[in-house]
């Protein structure tokens, strides 16, 4: 029973960084540019947060805050590479991700901020709900859990009931019209590119900041790439894309509990699960349903318009 | 012309983007050429922020690998494995394939190559060429799934190829640190190869290793140039519905293209592990798989070029482990400036297919 409680309880820590990270690469993608950069993106993040907390002494608001600027001033680098160089958006998806990779490996490494300790933020009881049993832990969470809910209806409320989200939506479904009707379709992506980026970067923070509460070279772990499939499974809609990142919370929740609970278990085999678990949802998806009708349309297509038809 | 429209000020003048219709080969060559310079100049930047003595960059780089003699061996060495990964990776990429699981191929190779070698499987004589067999077969089968999920299922092959990566790492560190530790003492590595299992060395310190490797590269322009899969492969390459149109087997080219893509990355990991080390560490993929992914970018899926760019990526390998010997630079200064050096000449392809004219005249 205990054990089950404190499952429970971690869950979110581990549901976080897919969720913020999947939430960004929809707010992207619904604009009509293919993001393969979540992985190096959320590294940035992570590096910079953990960079940010040692310089400023441990303040971990600021860290979060300088992990999202730095996503996003990154991400503009893939912004010039698809939106001005016009360059096939999964060469410059890819290159952003080993870009990323190099550049917080060689700096986490030169500036010595590889595991070196940050403070993270405390747990806040939600006190009524914080003394249920069995899932009172679910209440007892640092303030950035309690935030993602609120994001996340924010961002659809966005999306769905305003003119920018509908007009984000038409540059991502159909950029020729949405330029037709004085939509600035490039101004619209970029801005896109940043905003996401800068969840994704906090996604990365999430997991360095407030989870590892260290930096370590390549400390994402797939995740990024995790959180690109999630969004394929969730057919790009935030609610369920949370929800998978819950599912997937879930499991990679079971990962330290199987080895405090001493069940005997190969434990390279238990850390290869998020991956097979990924690879089973995206055979199970593609077995089940065959319909692209709700993917962005022009989702991976270069806006050129001198090529206007 | 000497119409009013040219006495107009400047500001009425309007600069638009044009898409060019073509570009003569040796322009296209400059401007690439061009791009790679500037990469260059932007790392050699990053390196002295990063605190390599500018003077010492040339010398580092240049003379102390390619002119001696002892070092060049190393980047030949070094290159062949680059190479083979690099041909993986045009391939797969002339197959339109993603393959991005050139790792979980390089280490399912290096796993079939050990396991002949762990549990001394053929006489002395044939094991070389058992373990392979063995490490073009594990790496070929690695890539089996992923391909077929593409074809029938239309499953990413990206997400896919990736996610059998980390599988196969971890398997791969199950190994290292289990069942096939070395027990004479307590590193994550197998224990070393035989003498017999090892690559040897033809002559004035060349491994088989680089000649295999220049063989593999023929033949892999053999296929994709000469023989009929090639053509085919070309058809698909082009447009795969006309190809489907007119009679191509287009799975069949795609599967077994994608197919040879994973088996020459299995190979590419024998020759890792039976290099520098002897044996299967914990890490002797590392860098390989994005390397091979640039190789083929860089060399525009041609194979001869391919060889040419995997000695280039090798001197900056070989150049890299130097530099963190002896200032302290961590290895992925070698990642990022492959990265810098593709989106330079990704960027380059923009002014290839663009020019910028100047329109007259204040309409628009």
């Amino acid at each position: 029973m205990n054990m089950i409680a404190s499952w429970i309880g971690n869950i979110p820590d581990f549901a976080v960084p897919f969720a913020l990270a999947a939430l960004g690469l929809i707010i992207i993608e619904r604009t009509g540019v293919l993001a393969l950069g979540a992985e190096g993106l959320m590294l940035v993040g992570a590096l910079s947060g953990i960079g940010a907390s040692l310089m400023t002494s441990g303040s971990t608001f600021w860290a979060l805050i300088i992990a999202m600027i730095a996503a996003a001033v990154v991400s503009q680098l893939f912004a010039l590479m698809v939106l001005v160089m016009r360059i096939n958006q999964v060469i410059a998806g890819l290159a952003l991700v080993f870009f990323c990779q190099g550049l917080t490996g060689l700096l986490g490494t030169l500036m010595n901020w590889t595991n070196k300790p940050v403070p993270g933020l405390h747990a806040q009881p939600l006190w009524p709900l914080s003394e249920l049993p069995v899932v009172g832990k679910l209440f007892i969470q640092n303030p950035v859990v309690y935030l993602t809910p609120i994001i996340f209806l924010l961002v659809v409320l966005v999306l769905n009931r305003t003119v920018l989200g509908l007009r984000m939506r038409a540059v991502g479904e159909n950029p020729q019209a949405a330029d037709a009707a004085g939509i600035p379709v490039l101004a619209y992506r970029c801005a896109a590119i940043a905003a996401g980026s800068a969840l994704i970067g906090l996604a990365g923070a999430y997991i360095s900041v407030l989870s590892t509460k260290m930096w370590i070279a390549d400390m994402v772990g797939g995740r990024g790439w995790i959180a690109v499939a999630l969004i394929i499974f969730a057919r790009w809609s935030p609610w369920k894309a949370l929800a998978g990142a819950v599912l997937f919370g879930c499991i990679e929740a079971l990962i330290p509990q199987m080895a405090a609970s001493g069940i005997r278990l190969p434990q390279y085999f238990v850390f290869m699960t998020p991956y097979a678990v990924t690879l089973g949802v995206m055979i199970w998806v593609a077995i089940v349903s065959r319909d692209n009708s709700s993917q962005p349309g022009a989702l991976g297509e270069p806006f050129i318009r001198e090529e206007r038809r | 012309m000497f119409d009013a429209t040219n006495f107009q000020p400047l500001l009425a003048r309007r600069y638009t983007l044009e898409v060019r219709q073509q570009m003569a080969w040796y322009w296209q060559a400059v401007v690439i050429a061009l791009a790679l310079v500037v990469g260059l100049l932007i790392s050699a930047g990053i390196l002295v922020a990063a605190g390599v003595p500018a003077g010492e960059l040339l010398n580092e780089f240049v003379i102390l690998t390619l002119f001696d003699s002892q070092s060049l061996r190393a980047v030949l060495f070094q290159a062949a494995p680059l190479i083979m990964v690099g041909l993986a990776g045009c391939l797969a990429f002339r197959a339109r394939f993603w393959n991005l699981g050139l790792e979980g191929q390089m280490i399912w190779g290096a796993i079939g190559a050990t396991a002949i070698s762990l549990f001394e499987i053929g006489p002395p004589s044939l094991r070389l060429p058992l373990m392979m067999a063995s490490a073009l077969i594990c790496g070929l089968l690695w890539a089996l799934a992923p391909v077929l999920l593409k074809l029938h299922l239309k499953v990413n092959e990206i997400i896919s190829t990736l996610m059998l990566n980390y599988i196969a790492l971890n398997f791969l560190l199950h190994l290292v640190y289990g069942s096939w530790k070395d027990p004479r003492d307590n590193f994550p590595y197998s224990p070393q190869y035989r003498a017999f299992e090892r690559l040897p060395e033809l002559f004035d310190g060349l491994s088989l290793a680089v000649v295999l490797a220049l063989l593999v590269a023929l033949f892999v322009l053999w296929f994709t140039g000469v023989s009929r899969a090639g053509l085919y492969l070309r058809f698909v390459d082009n447009s795969p519905g006309v190809a489907r149109a007119v009679g191509v087997p287009v799975s069949r080219v795609i599967l077994g293209t994608v197919l040879l893509s994973g088996a020459l990355a299995g190979l590419a990991g024998f020759m890792v592990t039976a290099g520098q080390e002897g044996r299967l560490t914990h890490s002797f993929y590392a860098g390989y798989g994005f390397s091979g992914i640039l190789i083929a970018f860089l060399a525009r899926n041609q194979p001869i070029a391919a060889t040419v760019v995997a000695l280039l990526v090798a001197t900056l390998f070989v150049a890299g482990r130097s530099l963190q010997v002896f200032y302290q630079i961590p290895f992925s200064m070698v990642q990022l400036i492959q990265a810098i050096l593709v989106i330079c000449v990704a960027s380059s392809e923009f002014f290839i297919r663009h020019r910028i004219r100047r329109i007259q005249g204040g309409q628009g």
